[in-house]
């Protein structure tokens, strides 16, 4: 018996191409399910820390470090025994809370209630260096054995206390070390911030403008690391000599460009990494350009397998027939032109936003107006009624809006950092 | 139950493998082109099915359980472009013809001691990979037929039977996710004996008795097309005759194929003459019965001679689509076991071809 969940993928795509057709685009719906944790051979190991904001600005007001010491208490109460965990506080420079010594001690009846108690008693002051942060947390991590590391980090402002290029330099170090996910709490931190620690961290990212949810979200967050059952699946590519994948993206739930992350298994095979996975359903957006074909040919594009460690836990391919029937190559895959619309979406939304924060109102009324007209075709009901807030709709469909002259920050931030968030296909 | 080893090159396969990993060899077809069959009469068939060791396009050597080049992703041909057949008493010429880039006709011949039997299937061209379609269907019909036969079936009963295995077969290729279009072919099977000659088929392959002599040559089947169907319910006219789409099949096997029971028709020539199987390449040239006969009159020679002179007469005149041609003289002469030579001409290992050895683009 393995506790292996079972993996089911189903390719969407239109397979036929006109004549001198080289694009071949396909959605790969990925569906986790089966055995999970309870099964025989237990889940895989877990280790977990939790990196709190104690920066002055939590106690304005207080309720922001009040709620956070309360949802640190309950994340903690949701790990499984054993599972080793670590508390750090976060400020101009990472502090252990729990234990006292740079190290990870496992969770049961004892440690747990030690660790609430020393998270009780922590006091907000000093300043954001979330890099610093993240460095603690991998150096925690180093030494563990554990299959799924997760982390969560929670902070109220801006990362203040250093540079964008020194928090990239850390997430270089921090990738495929362990996930993170990254939640902003109250109005003042930045939604592209917490979504560069995600999605470099393969985790997710939110804010939590009312800190009464994060007790909900850090419960949550929790339960789902431990519920993961597949430590580490990658998502192997096999695309023919003379072909150029154009890109790899998750699609859903949240956008994530995997292009850049392949690691090369041969000349023809390369593995992006997916991060851990419990019983769980994403879609990835595969796009290959393949050399043109003799009409009535098909051929093989590419071949996509879901693998852990040395196991191929699915397989599926991509193909292309060449016809002369414009009829079927003319066909755009629904699942495609979906998805090829809501990494559009995204992609308006934070450009538009960035355009706004640099006072480019051209700019930003076209990509904000492009990025209602994108939410509105999909039924994204929850990313135009965030853009509702950002923009006045004169007329959605045609994506006619016009600037709000006063906008409460943490609404573009909301805006932004769910950008990337997506919705499935209508009636799948 | 699944072989144990390659029986073409004996090494180790695995249940559910399709092809042997070492040397390619399709498990699901005989170990040679020559099939020896453990019966009390001599059984032997010859296909133009044969599945590259090597990539045409890249030279490449390993293959996907599902068929495609590890290296460029093409799909492995399922048959040489030019292949001959001959046993003697029957012999096929099959050739891709100038504008195709596959040969998506196939054809078997096999001979008993009292009967010859033919299969002719050619891919539908508008339909996804038709050359696995029409090679899985000719093979698996001829081992039917010749099942049926020699079990003392008759002929129209082992038709019928090879019609099944050829629709069945034509089913599986399609594979769990057939898409709109799945591999689809024709059908054109033929027994001739000492004293008859029978048909079956589905689609627009054809079959043509051709006596020696004076006799008048007719064909034997009637095209499942769109015009034919009309006429048969009474509809016909200059308005279909002259519509592009009065050509267009409307029976064939494939997984979406419907309706699949062959036409059958036997006739018992009293005169010697030829029976003539054929792919529309190439009584495309000579769609007039007695101009058809004419060309086969001139074919002189055995049946290998004489299918090759009517191939070369199709590439000849343009060979705009892939040829099939298949000859067996009425009445059969009863077989004698020790002289039937039988041998596929261009029994080259598979792979050592030029790749572009046969191609005519």
């Amino acid at each position: 018996m393995t506790d292996q969940p079972t993996f089911t993928v189903e390719v969407h795509q239109n397979r036929f191409l006109p004549a001198g057709g080289t694009v071949v685009d396909a959605v790969l719906d990925v569906t986790a399910s089966g055995t999970g944790p309870a099964a025989a051979g237990g889940p895989p190991s877990a280790a977990q820390v939790i990196m709190i904001d104690c920066s002055g600005s939590m106690n304005s007001p207080a309720t922001k470090m009040q709620e956070a010491k309360k949802a640190t208490a309950a994340a903690i109460d949701a790990l499984r025994d054993g599972v080793a965990f670590a508390i750090v506080a976060g400020r101009g420079n990472a502090d252990m809370v729990f234990p006292s010594t740079v190290s990870l001690v496992p969770a049961n009846r004892q440690t747990r209630g030690q660790a609430k108690n020393a998270v009780h008693r922590l006091q907000a002051s000093g300043g954001t260096a979330i890099g610093t942060w993240l460095t603690m947390a991998n150096h925690l991590f180093a030494p563990s054995t554990a299959e799924v590391k997760h982390a969560i980090m929670l902070t109220d402002g801006q990362n203040q206390h250093e540079t964008a290029e020194q928090l990239a330099i850390v997430l270089r170090a921090c990738q495929g070390r362990f996930v993170c996910d990254a939640r902003g709490v109250g109005a003042d931190w930045s939604g592209s911030e917490l979504r560069t620690v995600a999605s470099a961290l393969l985790g997710s990212a939110d804010g939590l403008p009312d800190p009464g949810e994060l007790v909900a979200d850090f419960r949550a967050m929790t339960e789902t690391a431990m519920g993961k059952s597949v430590a580490e699946a990658t998502l192997r590519l096999w695309t023919p000599a003379g072909a150029t994948i154009r890109f790899v993206k998750q699609v859903f739930p949240h956008v994530e460009d995997l292009t850049g992350r392949r690691a090369d298994v041969s000349a023809r095979i390369g593995d992006y990494p997916t991060g851990s996975w419990g019983a769980e359903h994403r879609e990835y957006h595969v796009s290959i350009q393949v050399p043109a074909n003799a009409v009535g040919e098909e051929m093989l594009a590419g071949r996509v397998s879901l693998v852990t460690g040395d196991q191929v836990l699915s397989q599926s391919l991509v193909l292309a027939n060449w016809t002369d029937e414009t009829a079927l190559s003319t066909q755009i895959n629904g699942r495609v032109a979906h998805y090829t619309g809501q990494a559009e979406l995204a992609d308006a939304i934070q450009q538009g936003l960035a355009a706004r924060d640099a006072g480019d109102v051209e700019t930003a009324t076209a990509k904000l107006g492009r990025a209602v007209q994108l939410a509105e075709e999909s039924g994204h009901s929850d990313t135009a009624k965030l853009l509702g807030k950002v923009v006045d709709v004169i007329d959605a469909p045609s994506g006619t809006v016009r600037l709000k002259q006063k906008v409460a920050g943490v609404d573009a931030e909301l805006a932004n950092v769910r950008s990337v968030k997506t919705i499935r296909v209508k009636g799948s | 139950m699944a072989p144990t080893g390659c029986p073409d090159c004996g090494e180790p396969v695995r249940p559910g493998d399709r092809f042997c990993e070492a040397c390619g060899h399709d498990l699901d077809t005989p170990a040679s082109a020559v099939q020896d069959k453990p019966r009390t009469s001599p059984v032997r068939w010859l296909t133009a099915t044969e599945i590259a060791a090597a990539c045409p396009a890249c030279q490449g050597r390993s293959f996907s359980s599902d068929g495609f080049c590890e290296e460029c992703g093409q799909r492995r041909p399922t048959a040489r472009n030019h292949t001959e057949l001959d046993l003697g008493v029957v012999a096929a010429v099959t050739d891709i013809g100038s504008r195709h880039h596959r040969n998506e006709d196939a054809v078997a011949i096999g001979v008993l001691d009292d009967a010859v039997a033919i299969v002719v299937c050619d891919g539908v061209s508008s339909s996804s990979r038709p050359d696995t379609a029409s090679h899985a269907a000719a093979d698996a019909a001829m081992a039917a037929l010749l099942d049926g036969l020699a079990d003392g079936d008759d002929r129209d009963a082992s038709i019928i039977a090879a019609t099944r295995a050829a629709q069945a077969a034509a089913t599986v290729v399609a594979g769990s996710h057939p898409g709109p279009n799945p591999p689809s072919c024709t059908f054109v099977s033929a027994v001739v004996t000492a004293d008859a000659i029978t048909i079956g088929w589905v689609g627009d392959s054809r079959a043509y008795w051709l006596p020696d002599g004076e006799g008048e040559p007719s064909l034997l089947t009637v095209d499942d097309s769109l015009r034919n169907s009309l006429a048969a319910r009474g509809v016909s006219g200059k308005a279909i005759d002259e519509n592009p789409h009065a050509a267009s099949l409307v029976r064939w096997l494939g997984s979406d194929a419907t309706d699949t029971d062959p036409h059958l028709r036997t006739i018992a020539p009293e005169t010697p003459g030829r029976v003539l199987v054929c792919s529309d390449g190439l009584f495309r040239y000579r769609p007039v019965v007695t101009d058809l006969a004419a060309a086969v009159a001139a074919a002189k020679g055995p049946p290998l001679t004489g299918a090759q002179y009517l191939t070369q007469l199709a590439l000849d005149e343009g060979g705009h689509d892939n040829v099939t041609v298949v000859l067996a003289p009425y009445p059969i002469e009863p077989a004698d076991p020790d002289t039937v030579t039988a041998a596929a001409v261009t029994a080259v290992p598979a792979g050592e071809e030029d790749p572009s050895e046969g191609s005519r683009t």
